[in-house]
């Protein structure tokens, strides 16, 4: 064996040993057997990811913003806030309009919008592949937040807790491939799937009874049906609608409320309990 | 290799923070790159297919702390991309302005490929977009290539142990 063939050998070794190495991790991964080791190890790194995060938001707010950078800064705060509110209001309004409806035919009762505590985090990180959908924020298990709580930000839904370390959590956007909720529109009141469309693809709400007639413009919310999500959190705006009368379903594209590039505060709703319905979808007698 | 391996650890660990706590801040025509693909290739580049999977697969696990997606997935497939363009660079004459840009864009558009393709056989569903929005990456990384690899350059010529004139 000349010294050339040794190289090739030890050079496809190092290949398979790594890739086997991936492939094993991959599979502990997924079967949940790593995550108190990826814990340990993402913890540091969360800190040090927030404290970054925290420097590079001063250097962009620096580098777009205007000279009296405090002042204007300080006044877009409150402008925006100020926005935000009357926004959700107006999508309350519209809301409580389909609603209305609703009650003059069937029955004569308010809705009460239930009041769920929330928790404020930050976000000190977005995920790094290049088709995945996900924020970290800086609160985790010691704050008491659980996998599966939903997220919400000033103008509404931004996704659902996936993972949690003690001092970080990494929340689905709405937007990802993976995430799936069920939701309502506001006036029509039909009822469908939101499926995220991943990176520059189309959310949309897919499984529309065809016999609805839907309305560009109408307000999306979360439907509360599967228990995973509270009722009624603002999700976005029907933007175009996909009917085609050879098929049983329609299909509306949504453009969701918040900006999600642009996400800096989320809202962590840790007084809702999603309820569990294994135990309906587990065989009889299982 | 040993050497390159202690710098690998810290160099992939910062720029994973930088990959999402700092790109994500400043997308370059709306895309944000993968530096430590970028920084693994190049160095797979100029010291050989051995050291250039290694970081690889360190960067692709550093990034996959931070996705959602399963850990392992990202190191394979830039495992698999930089040993594919390392194998053909070897076949091509030698060239540090035109070779790095067409590896890069080569190695981009096959590491895009078998993540997704792992991404879609662990069972998370890809988007029409994702897969259009490929060509847009292959190209972004084209064009960052050259001052990676530049730096790169530098930054292996001073760690190169230097021979000894006795």
């Amino acid at each position: 064996m000349n010294l050339n063939e040794a190289q090739q050998r030890i050079r496809w070794a190092v290949f398979i040993i790594l890739a086997g190495t991936a492939v094993l991790l991959t599979i502990l991964d997924n079967t949940g057997n790593l995550d108190e080791v990826l814990t340990f190890l993402r913890d540091p790194l969360a800190v040090i990811v927030g404290w970054t995060s925290a420097r590079t938001d001063s250097i962009a707010d620096v580098l777009d913003g205007p000279r009296d950078l405090q002042t204007a800064r300080e006044e877009l705060a409150q402008l925006q806030a100020r926005v935000d509110i009357l926004e959700r209001e107006n999508e309350q309004l519209r809301e409580v309009q389909g609603e209305y409806q609703l009650l003059l035919d069937l029955f004569n009762r308010a809705r009460q919008q239930p009041a769920f505590s929330r928790l404020t985090a930050s976000v000190i990180g977005r995920d790094t592949s290049p088709s995945l959908r996900s924020i970290i924020i800086d609160k985790g298990r010691d704050d008491g937040i659980v996998v599966g709580m939903p997220v919400e930000s000033a103008r509404g839904l931004v996704g659902q807790v996936f993972r949690t370390t003690n001092n970080s959590a990494q929340v689905v956007l709405i937007t990802d491939n993976a995430s799936s909720i069920p939701a309502r529109l506001g006036s029509s009141r039909a009822t469908g799937l939101l499926r995220g469309g991943g990176l520059g693809g189309a959310t949309s709400i897919d499984w529309i009874d065809l016999k609805r007639q839907l309305d560009v413009g109408e307000v999306v919310l979360t439907s509360g049906l599967g228990g995973k999500f509270p009722q009624d959190i603002v999700i976005g705006r029907v933007i175009e609608v996909d009917r085609r009368e050879a098929e049983l379903f329609q299909r509306a594209i949504v453009q969701p409320a918040v900006a999600f590039d642009s996400l800096e505060i989320v809202f962590v709703i840790t007084g809702f309990h999603p309820v569990d319905t294994e135990i309906f979808t587990a065989p009889p007698g299982g | 290799m040993s050497s390159s391996i202690y710098l690998a650890v810290p160099v992939m660990l910062v720029l994973t923070v930088a990959q999402t706590a700092v790109l994500p801040r400043f997308p370059i025509v709306g895309l944000i790159p993968q530096l430590p693909f970028l920084v693994a290739l190049s160095w797979g580049l100029l010291r050989g297919v051995n050291e250039g999977i290694v970081w690889a697969f360190i960067g692709g696990l550093c990034l996959d702390l931070f996705s959602v997606g399963p850990l392992g997935v990202t190191a394979l497939a830039y495992m698999l991309a930089i040993l594919a363009v390392i194998w053909i660079e070897n076949a091509m004459p030698a060239n540090r302005f035109f070779l790095p840009i067409i590896m890069a864009a080569l190695a981009t558009l096959i590491y895009l490929f078998i993540y997704l393709f792992l991404l879609q056989l662990l069972g998370h569903q890809i988007s029409m977009q994702v897969v259009t929005g490929i060509s847009s990456t292959v190209i972004l990384h084209g064009a960052l290539i050259l001052p990676i690899f530049w730096l790169m350059y530098y930054l292996d010529q001073t760690f190169r142990p230097r021979p000894v004139k006795l």
